[in-house]
């Protein structure tokens, strides 16, 4: 089950609006960390893969955001939803994080006043949740 | 490295071979964003490792660098690389030698 106030959700749903926009405009360089290369050893291969799989990779993570959207306010999530729910955050924490590097800021002071700084360590927190209750159904499945 | 390895069958004059047959490594490198409990997570659901063996993998990624998280054909390390990527991880693949 997740729930949030609903400030934590407002401000959740807002996110994932711009990560969305970012994601179809696809210029911003804080999008790095979401496509890393394949194949870094040869070129030609590198971009046959990225033309195999930047769509897939796209439609994915835009199917996720929306499954999310939907539960915001509320909801009990199976296991599509689960997976749709780390996605969207790690999509999140990944941009995030590569931003603040490029901004020159260090999440590892802690230092929660800046606001960015601050959502980061929240995305982690939620994220941490969520692998710690999905766990173990990996163990019953063996 | 701790991953498997494949062991590569004994290759005669005889048979026809095509880059496709040769075993492929997946390789995970470090990042400074992704969460390690998230690591060993994905490692576990997309391989179906154990608990221990993903937290090895995602130990040796975390401190050597990288780790090998499978190996095979080169159609399921693309599949491998495109499921880690989805999942946010920084994985290539490469011919085994």
């Amino acid at each position: 089950m997740v729930s949030f106030p609903k400030e934590e959700a407002e401000a959740l749903r807002e996110f994932l609006a711009q990560l969305r926009e970012m994601m179809i405009d696809d210029s911003d360089p804080a999008l790095r960390p979401l496509k890393p290369p394949a194949r870094p050893d040869d070129e030609a291969s590198e971009i046959e893969y990225r033309e195999m799989i930047d769509d897939d990779l796209l439609k994915g993570r835009l199917e996720a955001i929306e499954i999310v959207e939907s539960g915001i306010d509320g909801t009990k999530l199976d296991e599509e939803g689960v997976a749709a729910w780390m996605q969207s955050l790690n999509c999140l924490r990944l941009v995030l994080g590569e931003r603040l590097e490029v901004e020159g800021i260090d999440t590892e002071t802690l230092d929660d006043s800046t606001p960015l700084v601050g959502l980061y360590h929240w995305l982690a927190w939620l994220l941490e949740q969520l692998v710690d209750a999905a766990m173990p159904a990996l163990d019953a499945n063996g | 490295m701790t991953a498997p390895t494949i062991s590569p069958t004994t290759i005669t004059d005889e048979e026809s071979v095509t880059d496709l047959d040769k075993p492929w490594k997946v390789i995970v490198w470090d990042d400074p964003i992704n969460l390690m409990s998230y690591v060993t997570f994905v490692f576990r659901k997309i391989f179906g490792y154990s608990k221990a063996k993903a937290d090895r993998l995602m130990m040796e990624v975390h401190t050597t660098g990288k780790s090998v998280v499978s190996t095979g054909p080169r159609e399921k390390a693309e599949l491998d690389v495109f499921r880690l990527h989805e999942h946010g991880l920084w994985a290539t693949m490469e011919h085994d030698s």
